[in-house]
């Protein structure tokens, strides 16, 4: 960040049990946000009376992320919920930010915004949303509004894994002398890392499952059908009921408290891409990228933290199908464009790589509860650097990126955190 | 440890497909599929492939029956029996897995609580310390929870193998037990379940088995009440653990192991549950294709329409569980003295007073109750269930209070004072449905 700025510290949170399906436990947003909350504090080593506290003086304040509850479970106005939560939520700042699957990035850049100008001392994120309220093909019709709905969306089943599978096409049309197979493989690849990262993590949604890369390259079949063009069931993330939350917090509240060794934000980028994917595509033609906004997101959090990629020991990617984690490799500046299939194969991005990406599963084994995810990934960050993840610690992480995006990577959103210098 | 290759013979039941599918899948293994009907055992085959949902596996499933499979066994690296649960029939198999099994080999049993000492006696001696009990759960790709049984003969070393390959390669909660019957999970699962049917028979007039299911349902930490997981196992199941445990073992809660007699006239008549059409249960299906549950009323005889019981206690409980207020459901139990409540409140009691002494005379640890509970049965755990209560009462003082007979009889004080926190969130297990 420019200099003069302060600092914006994590405290840091917690994340529901991913495996979790709410309405089959007979509960519902009030339930996930009492135990969200609950936790995040404990894990931020806060109390609800040091909220009320804090609110006293009007030092708090909450911002939720989520995307479309409205359909999920009837109803909107929800940063007001939180009062249900706790009384120590009466009179406490709070609202909802929304930008599809990237809502609780919206939330975190807000949050910090309002940290680092003075404002607040503590900002408490939370991003949820609870999907398993309906069917499948009802919940995909519910997310083809994080695309240009009237256009991408109406009457197509499923849109989003078809239009990530055009993504796998328009990958491959780009890059002429990628080769479908190995394109293909690197996919399944990248599905397989995924899911054996999530066997790691106590909180995956998939810790139980089986998944193989044999399984993962074998598409079209009973258990593994095509879901979007040439991508399968093994190449998408999770319908997942989840909360995570992240508190931030000022310089003045570290001091004041004497809390030692908590990382910053380092950096962070936020872009807009052309909405209609067709128009994304045809805004690549001057660019060796294929997302070339996305690359610029990650270029912007570079440029305001200092750092490069060869400064990142663990990454966080966007892995809402494996062709977006294999566009993500690139964008990071882990490969040239084009060449994203190297740092597969040589297996640099798996877990005992020197460039470990999704450590805890991310999308695809972790689970996407899509308003939670990017509060998600800054907490699995937050774990990282500060050696706390368990089973699924990457060793000697000291920085960690985040990618985060809305619809067909329209809004990127990208975070740099790690330990102050 | 190294398992390329594995035999299992009895493919053709529901445990040994299922488990037949773990080795082929997680382990990556050749999987020789061995029963005594080669067609059916082809039958089982899609079964198999279909319990961990990937087709991939299909190749690594070799169909083979009974003449087969001393050849099967001379080439595998591990073998699984999962017959019939019946002495003289593993007996029988063990002796001729023994005579083909490989000097580098190993080979277990998935008996749910024969002797495994006695089973081990049945290979050459040179080859009986390599002889396991490895008791999983139904479903075992839902449930990863794996009782591990040693016996005097077992070779620590291959036993320190097998658990790790167990652990890190089939991902399954292991379990160290002893060879005691029915070992820990279906142990303290059963003490509650069959004390359920007791219950039920004691109440009968007030409905009994409806009446008893409603009492302690999912809201009290579980996904299913007791008696409808009976009728799921089987009756015939329940009856051989209990009186297995009941004919073998003796402790405090030995009266509660007696199946009751209404449903031994029940298992005469076959009527044993979900997989023969109707036992405690019996979903009834009308002309008009409308579906209804009705229940076995133990005073009549007959099958009638379940109640749709409402108790005060119970549904103010949902309510808060809906909320996601843990500590005020708790609050409405204990605070309850309706006869209901106390029925409910007794055998949560019960619960962690049984799960925490048992843990301890079959298994090595006290954590080992809350694993088998947790991945063996979805319930909440003991040691998660006696945290959870305790943040709203004295939880032993509840215990002494009502219970001053088992108190006389083992030190319960020493087991609660004993108890550590557990690694299980225990809001998972309650539920506000059903």
């Amino acid at each position: 960040m420019s200099e003069g700025m302060s600092k914006v510290y994590i405290l840091g949170g917690a994340q529901t049990d991913f495996e979790r399906n709410w309405k089959k436990e007979g509960k519902g947003m009030i339930a996930l946000l009492k135990e969200a909350m609950t936790d995040g504090l404990e894990g931020a080593e806060l109390t609800f009376d040091d909220v009320k506290e804090l609110n006293q003086e009007n030092r708090v304040a909450c911002f939720v992320g989520n995307f479309i509850a409205e359909k999920y479970v009837d109803q909107g106005h929800l940063g007001a919920f939180l009062t249900e939560v706790d009384s120590a939520f009466y009179g406490v700042p709070s609202a909802r930010y929304e930008a599809a699957c990237a809502s609780s990035s919206v939330a975190i850049d807000t949050a910090a915004t309002k940290v680092r100008s003075g404002d607040y001392d503590v900002a408490i994120v939370i991003g949820w949303e609870l999907m398993k309220t309906v069917e499948t093909r009802v919940g995909g019709d519910y997310l083809g509004r994080a695309a240009y709905y009237e256009r991408e969306g109406k009457g197509i089943n499923l849109p989003f894994p078809k239009l990530f599978g055009r993504l796998a096409d328009e990958t491959l049309m780009k890059y002429p002398e990628l080769d479908e197979k190995r394109y293909m493989d690197a996919l399944a690849k990248i599905s397989a890392i995924n899911y054996e990262n999530a066997k790691r993590n106590p909180l995956a949604q998939t810790r139980k499952w089986f998944m193989s890369y044999r399984q993962a390259r074998t598409r079209g079949t009973e258990t593994n059908p095509l879901v979007g063009g040439r991508l399968a069931v093994s190449d998408c993330s999770q319908v997942t009921d989840g909360a995570a939350v992240v508190v931030l917090c000022s310089e003045k509240f570290i001091a004041e408290r004497g809390i030692k060794e908590r990382p910053i934000i380092k950096g962070y980028g936020h872009r807009t891409a052309p909405l209609l994917f067709e128009k994304k595509m045809g805004d690549n033609q001057g660019s060796e990228y294929i997302l070339p906004w996305t690359r610029q997101t990650v270029l912007d959090s570079y440029r305001r933290s200092g750092l490069t990629v060869d400064d990142i020991d663990v990454f966080e990617t966007h892995d809402c199908f494996t062709s977006s984690e294999y566009a993500a490799i690139s964008a990071f500046g882990l490969t040239k464009p084009g060449k994203e299939y190297e740092a597969v194969e040589s297996g640099l991005i798996s877990f005992t790589g020197s460039k470990p990406i999704n450590p805890g599963g991310g999308l695809i084994g972790c689970g996407h509860p899509v308003g939670a995810s990017g509060a998600r990934m800054l907490l699995d960050l937050y774990k990282q650097v500060t050696k706390t993840a368990g089973e699924y610690q990457v060793n000697g992480a000291r920085n960690g990126i985040m990618l985060n995006i809305g619809g067909s990577a329209t809004t990127n959103y990208v975070f740099v955190i790690g330990a102050e210098e | 440890m190294d398992i390329r290759t594995v035999t299992v013979v009895g493919v053709t039941g529901i445990m040994g497909a299922n488990v037949a599918g773990i080795f082929a899948s997680f382990g990556d293994a050749k999987v020789y599929c061995v029963g005594r009907d080669i067609e059916k055992v082809k039958r089982a085959i899609p079964r198999i492939v279909k319990s961990v949902r990937a087709d991939v596996i299909a190749h690594n499933l070799i169909p083979a029956d009974f003449n087969n499979l001393e050849q099967c066994v001379a080439d595998s690296d591990f073998v699984f029996e999962s017959s019939k649960e019946d002495i003289r029939v593993k007996s029988e198999i063990a002796t001729r897995i023994g005579k083909a099994l490989k000097n580098s080999a190993i080979s277990a049993t998935g008996s749910s609580g024969l002797s495994i000492t006695e089973i081990a006696e049945c290979y050459p001696e040179n080859m009986r310390g390599h002889f396991f009990g490895v008791h999983m759960f139904n479903p075992p790709y839902m449930l990863q929870l794996c009782e591990l049984a040693s016996t005097k003969y077992s070779d620590e070393e291959m036993y320190a193998k097998l658990k790790e390959y167990l652990r890190i390669k089939l991902h399954r909660i292991v379990v160290e037990v002893r060879d005691s019957p029915a070992f820990l999970g279906n142990r303290i699962g059963f003490q509650f379940i069959n004390e359920a049917l007791q219950y039920a028979e004691k109440y009968k007039d007030n409905g009994g088995i409806d009446y008893i299911d409603a009492v302690i349902g999912p809201f009290t930490g579980r996904s299913m009440p007791p008696l409808a997981t009976s009728d799921f196992v089987g009756l015939d199941v329940h009856k051989a653990i209990v009186d297995n445990i009941y004919a073998n073992t003796y402790d405090y809660a030995h009266e509660t192991f007696v199946f009751p007699d209404f449903a031994q006239k029940l298992v005469e008549e076959g009527k044993l549950g979900r997989k023969s059409g109707g036992g405690l249960y019996r979903l009834v299906e009308y002309d008009n294709g409308r579906r209804r549950q009705n229940v076995y009323d133990i005073s009549t005889g007959l099958y009638r329409d379940v109640i749709p019981y409402i108790f005060p206690f119970s549904d103010k409980m949902k309510r808060q569980i809906e909320a996601g207020d843990y500590h005020k459901a708790f609050e409405e139990l204990v605070d309850n003295c309706s006869q209901e409540a106390e029925i409910c409140l007794s055998f949560l009691l019960k619960y962690i007073v049984y799960s925490l002494y048992t843990a301890e005379k079959v298994g090595y640890a006290m954590e080992a109750a809350d694993d088998v509970m947790a991945a063996g049965f979805n319930w909440c755990p003991p040691l998660a269930m006696y945290q959870a209560m305790s943040y709203v009462a004295d939880v032993p003082v509840l215990i002494k209070k009502r219970f001053p007979e088992i108190c006389q009889q083992i030190d319960v004080e020493r087991y609660l004072a004993e108890a550590r926190s557990s690694k299980y969130d225990f809001r998972v297990y309650f539920k506000s449905g059903g």
